[in-house]
């Protein structure tokens, strides 16, 4: 066991976890923050994908204990504080980039980390950035036409 | 002319997509109860072998354990055809995703350590692992007791042997029409094993009093199906069976119906009660232990004059079910009824075979044996073309069915779109114009055909609430598809009221009303017409109240965008909610129901019949590039054409071809489960491929909306038929492009360069 | 079969000393932790149960990255795959690296993975291998004995295996400076899908001479073709000194072909092994005679 301090979508936690916790369930099962979702536990699937310091991560390939100090970001937070949905999650409603919803979390961040980092990104970049997003309903084809239309307004 | 709706027609935004852009759509691995227990399960170690011993004694002692138990603790089988599946291996095990022990425990890592104290003793079985050696005199027989199971009369086990279902269609003399015939061609076409792999796993809780009350949370498509499925086998009356769906349901396409990880929570539960048992796959219990795609092996033998008509044709299929029956039989029936594909033939010969094997159980997977009978019948129609020298569409009008054409099964065909999705699909592919394609680049089309699972009941309440507002009380299941939103669009266009004011809740057997199953791509025709007959229901009796308290007579009354008005005069609008509080005051409630059963297409008791309330077809097209030095094909561009009906939710409907189209890429491509004696090779996503973002081609949908008589709004379907011809017509593509003919899914570049390689 | 991870403590010391001291003792018993895309799946599935992990990312020091003429590129072993891809000093001198690193896994796989973690799990299908081999790069490793260099091309012992011990810490990764007018270049198909693990993997490096007519110089690296990485040294002896012509790299790809040795897939591995090497031969030297080389 030990205590780590993280902050997850801007709030900051302190909290007793077990050495081999993965942050994946640090979220959903300390925290109770269901929004990230388990598809594969190994990395392949995308669905635990959150931000860490910015970056896409698959959470089941993170320990709890190497998040410490660190700032987590989850479907939960996406939204501006200020405002209700964040463009990217307006632009799959919009699009109707959603079917089933259980790898939609994971994209999102996914199509986040991709904005910060590219915002006037190719279709070509949009693919490779959700390359570890696994969607078994859409074929894709909404989801990338919506990361590119909130990346347009984004950019407005 | 179509008529102008406010609602049905318009691809409004889905209702549940705010709910899933936040994160909080709830799904059943989301849910806890307090008290609630984990469970694990211990598999077999062999495909086939007889169980000798097993002892749990050391798991029982571990601290956190609550109980740890074998089939001899479940003496009962289930199964969705047959009933002659065991909650967990009694006596034998037939294949190697078997539950032979399972425990429930705190937490998972204690139920995880505790399988490692099981021990058991098994003395192995000679197996077997395709369908045709399982055919074979003297093979291993996986079910001694075969003639004993329970199955409704549709079903043709064949006790004896490994065969548990023989459909058999004859039409016409065939012997007669291969006399007829200038030509006799037999090709043989296979078909590999691919898996849902939704994104969410099967997962279930379940809790059982002390009394046998038993509730079953989960993430079935279809709880009125899987209560029947659990009375049936506990032998206990429906009442006492309760199924909750989750809110929503990550994913589906036919491998979240029967009993999956419901089983092992079931029996858990049945044996430890009062207590809450949770149960949730790992990615590789989701391939090795839930249920597949059949692989089959196809073996067409056509009679053709010169002119391309066909006369005759025989067909012999044999669908590798794996160790348990599940929905083989009725997808080995339905895809025998199919097998002879989609053209006027006055001599029909069908032969489908469902057959034991100790592999993964198969089932249903978006299709139900569509994908596989398309890639036989249209691969083999490209071939057949070519070797009489005619242009693949051509061939396919002249031969396609139409109206008043008789299917294989028999049924008088009405409403049959196949040519004008066709027609679509090669004008949008500019088939008519020299092909602009330069070497190594081919273009190829195919047809698909789909049964509607017939006759079975949907049934729908609505309520209308004080306020006016409506709650739609339906057991379809929200699975991805947009059922949510369709069935709320078709009762607020049928009640004259706003969409934002319906809502619609996930299935619970003690409240929402029977509906057989979220599959078969049934519920937008099925639960739409129930909903509209609720939905009549109800506002007959708001009009009643309304004509009393507005002293009107009823005729002349009706509901406009949520208020009772007189017919042309929109002076009287008076809001639903004011029509509910003149009359009950700050109470009270209207209730509406409807009730949908396609009557007279089979003899009373009589379900899965080849008279379908209809067929949904559809044409595909590709264009490829084939590297002939890496054997890589490029898929150009995919066009699909699809009979959906009036589209309730056009959006909708495009999305579902979308994702299909995204199963027919992964099965003509990279798909396949891989078994070494029936040992599943890639049960990961590592391993076993699915297309990624970077994998799907460009894409150019179309609906085709012919009104259908019967249907809610003239609607018909659109699930599954969309994965249905996107092999074959790949397929044909390729063959255009390099005259290299895969007949073996999945086309790799290792196939192409081989054939290549012998061709010169 | 999957499973959740079973108990083990965890560590994050914050420098190499601790790290080595650490592991003299718990030997065996203990895991470095990189970017842990591999370890914490190989304990997921039961291959590994180290009772210790030991997490690097602590020593923040290792995560580096740097270039100089005489010192060539030098990469902390922290540096993950992420921070290769549109690195600038990555682009103007090894392109081929950015390469490899689009080649390995996914984004959220790239944001964690590290360069040094690839080379240490020693998979046959490792992507970063082919390309260090083929730069001739070594690595500089750690232990309670003291710290040591050693060439990439001796690390690789078989699948899954490097003849490092468990007390080394591979602290950097060191890629020596092309000379003038050379280049290379790392080509490879993925097995099935667009993102999948390495069906082959072939690296490239050429110096040319004589007015960019005449291949110098040249290695290369082959990945997933053989238990280990490999170098395709006939291949090699036949371009040296040879004059560019038309039929010169499918000639020398089939030669590189010959020298794999692919289990499964094999006829098809071979295949594809030509038409990479050749690839990846004609990419090298074009890039080595723009600007007068040197990436
Ligand atoms: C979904 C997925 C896709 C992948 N795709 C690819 C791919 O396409 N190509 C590819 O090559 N790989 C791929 N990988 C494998 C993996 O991501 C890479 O091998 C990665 O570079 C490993 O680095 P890491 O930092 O994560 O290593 P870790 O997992 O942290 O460590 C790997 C091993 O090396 C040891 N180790 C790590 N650092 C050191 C050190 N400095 N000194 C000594 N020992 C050390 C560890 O103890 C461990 O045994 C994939 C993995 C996943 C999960």
């Amino acid at each position: 066991m030990r205590t780590i301090k993280v902050t997850v979508n801007g709030e900051s936690h302190q909290a007793e976890v077990p050495d081999h916790r993965t942050l994946l369930d640090f979220l959903r099962q300390d925290l109770e923050l269901m929004g990230t979702k388990s598809g594969c536990e190994t990395g392949d699937c995308g669905a635990c994908t959150v931000l860490l310091n910015g970056k896409a991560v698959n959470s089941c390939l993170v320990l709890a204990a190497e998040a410490d100090g660190k700032e987590v970001l989850t479907v939960e937070g996406l939204a501006y504080p200020n405002r209700e949905l964040h463009p990217l999650q307006e632009a799959f409603v919009e699009h109707g980039a959603i079917q089933c919803g259980y790898c939609t979390s994971g994209m999102l961040l996914s199509a986040k980390a991709l904005l910060d980092e590219i915002p006037r990104p190719t279709e070509e970049e949009v693919k490779e950035a959700l390359a570890g997003n696994l969607c078994r309903c859409t074929g894709y084809y909404s989801i990338i036409k919506a990361v590119q239309a909130a990346a347009e307004k984004m950019n407005r | 002319m179509k008529k102008a709706y406010v609602t049905v027609g318009k691809s409004v935004t889905r209702l549940d997509a705010r709910d899933k852009v936040r994160g909080v759509a709830t799904y059943i691995v989301d849910m806890k109860f307090s008290g609630m227990l984990h469970g694990k399960v211990l598999y077999s170690k062999f495909p086939h072998a007889r169980i000798v011993k097993i002892d749990t004694s050391r798991a029982k002692r571990l601290p956190g354990v609550k109980a740890v138990i074998t089939g001899e603790d479940m003496p009962f089988l289930h199964g969705e055809a047959l009933y002659d599946t065991p909650f967990l291996a009694v006596g034998k095990v037939r294949y190697m995703g078997e539950a032979v022990a399972a425990v429930a425990a705190v937490d998972e890592e204690t139920a995880e350590e505790a399988l490692d104290l099981i021990e058991v003793e098994y003395e192995e079985l000679p197996a077997v692992f395709n369908p045709g050696d399982a055919l074979k005199q003297g093979a291993p027989i996986l079910h001694e007791k075969l003639g004993e199971y329970y199955h409704p009369p549709v079903i043709t086990p064949v006790p004896g042997t490994n065969i548990c279902n023989h459909t058999k269609i004859r039409k016409g003399d065939i012997e007669k029409g291969f006399k007829e015939a200038d030509h006799i061609f037999e090709d043989t076409f296979t078909t590999q094993m691919t898996q849902h792999g939704t994104i969410e796993p099967h997962a279930a809780i379940c809790m059982v009093t002390p009394d046998g009350k038993l509730t079953l949370w989960g993430n079935n498509d279809s709880p009125y199906r899987a209560r029947r499925e659990i009375a049936v086998a506990l032998k206990i009356p429906l009442h006492r069976v309760r199924l909750v769906g989750a809110p929503y349901i990550g994913g589906n396409f036919g491998g979240k119906g029967g009993l999956k990880a419901e089983a092992i929570a079931i029996a858990l539960a049945w044996n430890y009660r009062g207590r809450p048992i949770k149960i949730v796959n790992t990615r590789e219990e989701e391939f090795t232990s839930t249920v597949v795609r059949h692989p089959t092996v196809i073996t067409l033998k056509t009679g053709v004059k010169k002119d391309g008509t066909i006369v005759a044709r025989q067909t012999t299929c044999l669908w590798d079910t794996g160790a348990y029956a599940e929905k083989g039989p009725t997808v080995s029936r339905m895809g025998g009824a199919s097998s002879a594909g989609v053209y006027n033939i006055p001599h029909v010969s069908i032969d489908s075979y469902c057959v034991y094997t100790n592999n993964q159980i198969s089932g249903a997977l978006r299709g139900y044996s569509g994908p596989q009978t398309a890639w036989a019948y249209e691969s083999q129609m490209d071939m057949i073309a070519e070797r009489l020298g005619l242009d693949p569409v051509q061939m396919r009008l002249k031969c396609a069915y139409d109206n008043g054409s008789v299917h294989a099964g028999g049924q008088v065909l009405s409403d049959v779109t196949l040519k004008t999705c066709l027609n679509k699909v090669v004008e949008a592919m500019k088939w008519d114009k020299p092909s602009p394609l330069t070497p190594y680049r081919g273009r190829g089309v195919a047809f698909g055909e789909r049964f509607i699972k017939t006759p079975f009941a949907s049934s729908a309440f609505l309520k209308i609430n004080e306020d006016g507002t409506v709650d739609l009380i339906s057991s379809t299941s929200e699975v991805g598809q947009g059922g949510e939103t369709t069935m709320c669009q078709i009762a607020a266009e049928e009640l004259g009221v706003p969409l934002a004011s319906v809502s619609k809740a996930s299935p619970d057997t003690a409240y929402t009303p029977f509906d057989e199953s979220t599959t078969s791509s049934r519920s937008t025709f099925h639960m739409g017409n129930a909903i509209r007959m609720a939905a009549r229901d109800a506002k007959e009796q708001i009009l009643q109240m309304a004509a009393t308290q507005m002293k009107v007579p009823v005729k002349k009354l009706t509901i406009v965008d949520g208020n009772v008005q007189v017919v042309g005069k929109p002076e009287t609008a008076t809001p639903l909610g004011q029509v509910m509080r003149r009359r009950y005051g700050a109470s009270g409630g209207v209730l509406g129901r409807g009730f949908y059963f396609p009557d007279g297409l089979a003899p009373e008791g009589e379900y899965f019949t080849f008279n379908c309330i209809f067929w949904m077809y559809c044409a595909q097209g590709a264009e490829v590039e084939v590297d002939p030095r890496t054997g890589k094909v490029t898929v150009l561009k995919m066009v699909a054409a699809h009979d959906v009906g009036t589209a309730i939710n056009p959006k909708s409907c495009i999305e579902q071809i979308a994702g299909g189209v995204s199963f027919g890429i992964g099965f003509t491509f990279y798909e396949d489960l891989i078994r070494e004696n029936g040992k599943t090779m890639n049960p990961s996503f590592l391993s076993y491929k699915m297309p990624t973002t970077m994998d799907m081609p460009p894409l150019d949908p179309y609906l085709v909306e012919p009104h259908c008589e019967q249907g809610p709004f003239g609607a018909k379907a659109v699930g599954e038929p969309s994965s249905v011809p996107t092999a074959p017509a790949i397929a044909n593509a390729i063959a255009n492009a390099i005259g290299v003919r895969i007949t073996d899914l999945p086309i790799t570049p290792d196939k192409i360069l081989a054939a290549l390689k012998n061709k010169t | 079969m999957v499973r959740k991870l079973r108990k083990f403590n965890y560590s994050r010391p914050g420098t190499v000393a601790e790290v080595v001291s650490l592991l003299k003792d718990y030997q065996e018993k203990a895991s470095l932790l990189a970017g842990g895309t591999d370890l914490l799946v190989f304990m997921k599935l039961g291959g590994k149960n180290p009772k210790h992990v030991i997490d690097m990312k602590g020593i923040t020091v290792l995560d580096h990255l740097s270039w100089t003429p005489a010192d060539g590129l030098r990469i902390g072993c922290l540096t993950t795959l992420q921070s290769i891809l549109r690195h600038p000093l990555i682009r103007e001198h090894f392109p081929m690296l950015e390469q490899a690193a689009k080649a390995l896994g996914h984004p959220q796989i790239r944001s964690r993975a590290t360069v040094a973690g690839n080379i240490c799990t020693a998979s046959p299908s490792g992507d970063c291998a082919p390309s260090l081999l083929a730069l001739d790069a070594r690595v500089t490793v750690a232990s309670p004995a003291g710290e040591r260099t050693i060439p990439v091309r001796e690390i690789f012992a078989g699948p899954f295996k490097t003849i490092l011990a468990p007390t080394d810490v591979v602290t950097e990764i060191q890629v020596p400076a092309l000379p003038p007018h050379s280049a290379g270049s790392y080509r490879w198909q993925p097995k099935i899908t667009a993102v999948d693990e390495t069906l082959v993997g072939v690296a490239a490096v050429v110096t040319l001479s004589d007015g960019g007519k005449t291949i110098k110089d040249v290695r290369i690296g082959l990945g997933s073709v053989a238990p280990t990485p490999m170098r395709a040294p006939r291949a090699e002896e036949f371009l040296r000194g040879k004059q560019i012509t038309d039929s010169l790299f499918d000639e020398a790809a089939g030669i590189a072909a010959g020298e794999s040795q692919p289990r499964t897939r094999a006829e098809y591995r071979r295949e594809i092994t030509r038409v990479l090497v050749e690839q990846a031969l004609k990419e090298a030297v074009d890039r080595a005679s723009r600007n007068g080389g040197n990436r």
